[in-house]
Order: C-alpha cells, then structure tokens, then sequence
C-alpha cells in the first residue's frame, strides 16, 4: 500500500472542494467515478492531481447517469468508490441511486448543491434536499450529511465512507457552492489517528471460489416479480433503515436549554447565519436558540421536537423555497407551534437578515 | 434417475444454472442460443470463476440467474457503465454486459459509444431481434423499414422514424486499435461461438472494447411460426444487417 | 520605470490578494497601474467582484462583472479581447494568473508575454496548502510551472493566522527558493499582524504588509 496521503494531523487553509478531495484519499477511497459540473468538477481535478500519487483511480464518464452506474458497479465489485455531482447532474443521478437504494449499494457521493430548478446559477442554494434526501422512485433510504463548513466537509466525508459501508445505504455529503468555493482554515487528519477505523469493504461479485462449484454463486437483482415479493423487500429495508436511523441521526443544539421566544431551524451553511444571529438577538432582548439537524436523512425528528417544545414560534432558514420547511413540517407534525419562515432560493443568508425577520415578525 | 431420463437430457454448458432451467424465454427465442454459445465460450476459456455477468432489462433480464457465475442484473440501458464499473474498480474480473438493441442502441446509446470509444475493457453482447420483446412487440432502433410492430403499426417508415441501427458497423467506425466487434447470427452458432469467444479473449488479453450483436428470433412478438422466424432471421434481417467481423486487433478490418 | 509583474500561485494561495496589493502600491507611487484577472480555470473567488471598487481607487482592472457573463462559473475560461492585449497598456501591468494544469504556459494567451524584457512572475505560495507544504513539494511545482522569477511566501490560516505560522511558512519557502535558485520576494503579513513584523522576518525575507481584499469577493 502506498504512502498515507494524511499523516498526523495539521491546520491548513483551502477550499471545500480540495477538502473533499483529501478527505477521500484519508478515508481510503479506491476510485472515483464522475462528470464535470460546476462547483463540483474541483473536487474531480484535485484527486485526479493527488489520486495516482497513492495508487487510487479515477474515470471521466459520459454523463452523470454513467457516473453513477460506474459507481455502483465499483462498490458492487468490493472498492470504495464515490462520485460528486450537483444541480442537473444530480438529477441524473436518480436513476442509479434508487438502484443503489434497493441493493444496498453504499456508494458515497459529494454533492455542492448549486442554483435551481435548472441550470440556473453555478453558485450557490440549497434547493437540491428533497432531490438528495427523497430522490429517484425511490423510498428515501439514503444517509444525507448536510455540512456548514470545511472542518464538516472532512469530517463527514471520511464519516459518509463508514455509514454506508456499516449500513449499507447510499450515503451523501450534501454541501454548497459555497462550501465548495469559499476558503477557511481546517484541521486535516489521519483518521486512525482518531481512532476512527475505515469499515471494511466488501466484494458483492467476483469472490474467491468458482460459483456453483465451491461456493454459492452471485445474483444480485432489483427486480421483482409480484406485489407480494417487492413489499416484503422493501419493508425489510425499511425496517433496517428505521434500526439504523438512530445510529445514524446528528444534530446541534445552540441555547435551546430555557424557554425560547424563537427556535430557527436552519441546516448547512445557513447553520451558521443562525448561530450569528444568536448573540444579536440576544442583545435585542429576545432569547432565540438554534437547532441544526447534520442528518437530513434519518431526521433528527425527536430531539427537533423536544427543542420545538419549548419555543414560542419557530422559523425555519433556508436557500430554497420550501425544502427543508417540508421535512421541518413532518417532523413536528401534530405541534402547535406556528411556523414563520425566511425562504431565500438560491441565495445566501446572512444573520443580519434572520435577525431582521424576527424583529419583523414581532 | 432413471436411464431413460439421463439420456433426455440435453447438453448444457458447463457454467449454466442447471437449478434454472429449462429457462423462461419464449419457444423458439434467440436468447437462449445466444446465452448456450455464450456459456460453451465461458467453458472453453475456463473463466467460470473470473465472470461477472450483467444483464439489462428488457427480455436480457431473464438471464439473470442463468449462468453459474456472479451476475447483476442493472437498469434498462445501463448495464454497460456498470460493467465498466466494476471493471476499471477489479481489473482481473472478465465483465460481460448483455443486452437488447434497446438496451443498447437507445436508451443505453451513450454508454455503448462512450465505451467503446474510451476502448474499456469490457465486452458487450447485444442481441437484435428487431423489435423490444418484453414490452410487447414495440419499435425498436433495429426494427426493419417496412416491419410492423404495435408502434408502427403500418410498417416502419424510415422517412417518420428513421432507418435501423447498423451497431457493430458504428462501433467500428468508432472504436480504434484493440477493439474486438462482430456480428453474428443464431443461424450459424458455430461461427457465433467463435466470435464470443474472440470478443472475451479480447478483454483478457487487455486489448480493448469488444462487441457482438447477435442477429436473433422473436417468433411471439413477430406472430411468425419456426418456418417464417427463420426466415426473417436468415433473409430480412440478413439482407440489411451483414454477418461478420467488423474489427480484429492485429487484422486489417474484414468484412 | 515599466513594471510588470504576473502573480501565479494555487487556488487559495493568495495570488490575487497579492496583485491587488502590487497594484495599489503602484498607483500610491504614481504608477499608471493595469491589473489584469486572468484567473481562466477558477472564476470564483477572483477579483471580479471587486472590479468596480478598485477602479473606484484609480485602477485600470481587466476583468469581466459578475453581471456580464451569464453562469459565469461554466464560462469561467473566457478570454477578452483587452486580456489579450493587456501588455499593450500604458504604464505598469499587474497580471493575476490562475492556476491551471498548464502552469505559465497560458502566458502563450497574451501577447508579447514570452518577450517582454520587463515581465517577471512571482509564485504565491502557502505552505498551509497541503500541496505545497514541504520544501520538496514546493520544488517540484515551481519546477512545473515554468518560468518563475521570485516566491512570495503567503503562508496563512486566514483569521486564525499567527506569527509562528508565518515564520515556519517563510523557512520552508526560504529552503525551496535556494533550492530553486531564486529569490524569496517577501513574506506577506496582514495588517493586524503588521506590528509583529518590524523590517524582516526570522529568515530575512522582506516584509509586505497586506490589506485584505478578498474576503468581500465572496458572492
């Protein structure tokens, strides 16, 4: 085995994007698969610099569909592959996730989101959630990290290679634009360093032995033949993922202990415009806590509702027009809480500008 | 088991899922042709334990457990990036993609040319039988001018829709040096045999991209009986799609 | 005296932080001062944004407006006609060059760059990169790049960087540059550290105080 491409650990200064590249060298990561798209084609560049350094590969393919189906076909073949896309190449990469999601394929793929529906803007939104948590024709079992920064950006994607190879789920590291493009100093690091073991991958085809000979021979399927066959599958996933789920849920809590005037519910980078607001709101005179679900599959759905219960209103902060104020919904369901929202498509959110929706909505 | 039952029973290929068969293609179906040569070049070649066998949707997808080898059976079109996958991931592995001419020629388009023009490692099989079997007897990308099918129900107009896919004469205009690509018919399965067997022998000697399409039969949906299926497989379709080997690494082209 | 100078560096590295600064020490010495955003490979955080700004101040800035491309990030390697020319300029020339696998060979894109009598490159380098962290690392990319005249060490961990930072930054740029055989040009210190840095650093290398530009090219 070649050369660790992280020893120890040290503090530097770098993109999101690079960050992810080395994230996946720490982790171990054999191949990437992937489509140029901006703002995730860095992701790409970088490990096709540092990739063959360290004996790792990497195809360009035709489409994003491609990239995808390669994906799967590199974990399918025991390897821990991962692909990055956004926008309408995460689109594209529907199709084969729902694969991955029926066969327990656990691919890991990076996702900067960009501006929407379309091609819209290269920059920056929030607006590809539901496509990420609830994609394809599928039923959502999928692991969705959604990051606020670079430390997160490494964490989560060496974390992401472990939750899907331990559960077996498609796993993504749901990013930004801004994410993927701003600089901000980090700590990388070995991850045997910490103590964080990679989980051990696993061949589905081409193992030892001759099929049907000395061993049981492969057939993976996704297909079905009748209504009975397909429900019992599925309610066999669902029970796993529904085991798994707690395991897997991460959150922050930020000044929920007391009685709140205000809960925001904020996710990714948008966490840390809400986390500024609070020592401003504070200085208002209003007391304002902040709950940020990391996992936006599995929700954090219980520790959002005990938050929730002792808020007066809720206000839900996001790039997008209704996103995660969906998933918000679900989770409190049966609350009576109302809900005030600052829904801003597309575009960054500052904590002035949630400061500014409180003391409005007052 | 009685005497008279083991004299019954037919020759199957060494790799073959006795457990699955007799397998579920239609009478008179020129999958299970295909999949017999297939299985009796996996048995020569000895690489029972190196396959990994992908299968797309449409009828190919009854292949799925066919074989005693590792196989996946993948979504409509993309069996060949997974192959791919799975190939550039675990080079030792001998990847065979299967699919229809929908598979391949339509939806499945991109993967096939890209492929083959990035010269992967894999070898495609594809079986033409002129029409999309599984869902009923559709228009395919091979479906032959004037040929009726339940979405061209006067005849294929290749004015409204085109002529037919000529796949292996694309693939070799494509593909370059190392590529292995052949067409064959289930009416000459020796020779098919042979080209099967060249087009894995390709992959494993680390040449490059290798395809077949099998010329074959799909009685149920063209409603022909044996005498018209053949036919139509040895003179419709022979007529406009030509048998033989397109692209050999090391040989000038030949016809 | 004509004054050239293109900066080149990493993503991150610092390079137009640098030329920004190169530009408007020019123009307070009376330079007549063209800065020129060549930045063909990363059309974030360049100094686009900030184009209106630093005309404001009295720069000639070649640079495309957020506003004039659309998705811009897709079309982020568009040349215009006045980058082209750009050495054509009265005055001083600034030229802040991306980052690319080519290195300086998109020099090739501007006229009369391989013969200028007067162009020197300088390479921005940020040990805090990790690709261009030790002295043989650095080495090996300054060798890649081509043509280099000088490094400027701008080794920082953005609002956490320290003076040690800085100063371990500067040993290992000093090491490569005498491996390299070319000079350090100076070390870049923010304002805030400024005062901690009186004449030179540990190694020798000049001091630059830089006022930080960037941080509002963010879009």
């Amino acid at each position: 085995m070649s050369e660790k491409p992280v020893k120890g650990s040290r503090r530097v200064f770098m993109t999101g994007n690079e960050v992810c590249a080395w994230a996946a060298l720490a982790a171990e990561a054999d191949i990437m698969y992937g489509y140029p798209i901006t703002p995730q084609t860095d992701i790409m560049q970088y490990w096709t610099r540092l990739a063959p350094k360290y004996g790792r590969k990497f195809l360009q393919t035709e489409d994003e569909i491609s990239a995808g189906f390669t994906t799967v076909g590199g974990v399918i073949a025991g390897k821990r592959a991962f692909s990055a896309t956004t926008g309408p190449g995460n689109t594209l990469f529907q199709e084969p996730m729902s694969m991955a999601e029926m066969m327990r394929i656990p691919t890991v793929v990076i996702i900067p989101q960009r501006g929407g529906p379309s091609t819209a803007t290269v920059i920056y939104s929030q607006q590809e959630v539901t496509m990420t948590t609830f994609g394809g024709n599928g039923e959502g079992f999928r692991i969705v990290y959604s990051t606020a920064g670079h430390q997160d950006l490494y964490d989560y994607t060496i974390k992401a290679f472990n939750t899907a190879w331990k559960y077996r789920f498609p796993t993504f590291v749901l990013g930004d634009g801004y994410q993927a493009k701003m600089r901000e100093p980090l700590t990388i690091y070995d991850p045997a360093e910490r103590g964080i073991e990679m989980v051990k991958t696993e061949p589905l085809v081409g193992l030892p032995g001759t099929p049907g000979v000395d061993r049981p021979v492969q057939y993976l399927r996704n297909t079905y033949n009748t209504e009975e066959e397909l429900y019992d599958v599925v309610m066999s996933i669902a029970k796993d993922y529904e085991k798994a789920a707690p395991e897997i849920m991460e959150w922050q809590d930020f000044d929920t202990d007391g009685e709140m005037d205000v809960l925001i519910l904020a996710h990714g980078v948008v966490s840390r415009a809400a986390q500024g607001a609070l020592p401003l709101l504070k200085d208002a005179g209003i007391h304002a806590g902040h709950f940020r679900p990391i996992t936006l599959r599995p929700m954090p759905e219980e520790q959002m509702r005990q938050a929730a219960a002792k808020a007066k209103r809720i206000l839900v902060v996001e790039s997008a027009y209704g996103q995660f104020l969906k998933l918000v919904k679900e989770a409190l369901y049966g609350m009576d809480k109302p809900i005030d929202t600052l829904l801003r498509p597309g575009a960054g959110v500052t904590a002035e500008e949630i400061v500014h929706r409180i003391q409005e909505g007052r | 088991m009685t005497r008279e039952k083991v004299a019954l029973a037919p020759h199957m290929p060494k790799c073959w899922n006795p457990d699955t068969k007799p397998h579920k293609f239609c009478p008179g179906c020129g999958h299970g042709l295909a999949l017999k040569m297939l299985g009796e070049a996996i048995d020569e070649l000895g690489i029972q334990d190196k396959v990994v066998f992908g299968c797309d949707i449409g009828c190919s997808l009854l292949a799925w457990d066919f074989f005693n080898v590792d196989s996946v059976q993948t979504h409509h079109g993309r069996t060949t990036p997974v192959i791919t996958g799975i190939k550039r991931a675990r080079p030792e592995i001998i990847g065979i993609a299967y699919m229809g001419d929908g598979g391949g020629y339509a939806i499945g388009a991109q993967h096939l040319v890209n492929s083959a023009t990035r010269n992967e490692k894999v070898t495609a099989i594809l079986i033409n039988n002129t029409n999309y079997g599984m869902t009923g007897g559709q228009m395919a990308p091979t479906t032959l001018p004037g040929q009726k099918t339940e979405t061209t129900p006067y005849g294929r107009d290749p004015k409204e829709t085109g002529y037919p896919t000529l796949g292996p004469e694309m693939v070799a205009a494509i593909a370059r040096e190392g590529a292995y690509v052949a067409r064959g018919s289930i009416s000459n399965l020796r020779q098919l045999k042979k080209y099967l067997k060249k087009a894995i022998q390709n992959q494993m000697d680390g040449n490059g991209f290798s395809f077949v399409e099998v010329l074959s039969s799909c009685p149920t949906n063209w409603r022909t009986n044996a005498e018209a299926t053949w036919s139509f497989v040895e003179k419709d379709m022979a007529e406009y799609f030509h048998v033989g080997e397109f692209k050999v690494p090391g040989l000038k082209e030949e016809k | 005296m004509r004054i050239v100078e293109a900066f080149v560096g990493e993503y991150a590295s610092g390079k137009s932080e640098n030329a920004i600064n190169r530009s408007l020490e020019l123009l307070a010495e009376n330079h007549k001062v063209t800065l020129v955003d060549l930045d063909t490979v990363e059309p974030f955080y360049t100094l686009r944004p900030l184009k209106k700004d630093l005309q404001g101040m009295g720069l000639n800035v070649i640079a495309w407006s957020p506003e004039e491309t659309m998705g811009l990030g897709e079309a982020g390697s568009l040349l215009r006609q006045e980058m082209i020319w750009a050495l054509k300029n009265e005055g001083s020339i600034i030229l802040d060059i991306g980052y690319g696998v080519h290195g300086a060979n998109i020099f090739n894109l501007i006229e009369g760059a391989t013969s200028d009598p007067d162009l020197k490159v300088y390479a921005v380098v940020s040990t805090a990169r990790p690709m261009t962290a030790t002295k043989e690392d650095i080495v090996e990319y300054i060798k890649d790049l081509g043509k280099v005249d000088g490094l400027i060490n701008n080794t920082h961990l953005g609002n956490e960087t320290t003076p040690e930072v800085i100063e371990e930054g500067s040993q290992i740029v000093t090491e490569a540059a005498l491996e390299l055989g070319i000079p350090v040009i100076y070390t870049a210190v923010s304002q805030e550290l400024a005062h901690q840095f009186p004449g030179t650093d540990k190694m020798g290398n000049p001091i630059k105080v830089i006022k930080r530009f960037m941080p509002q090219a963010f879009w």
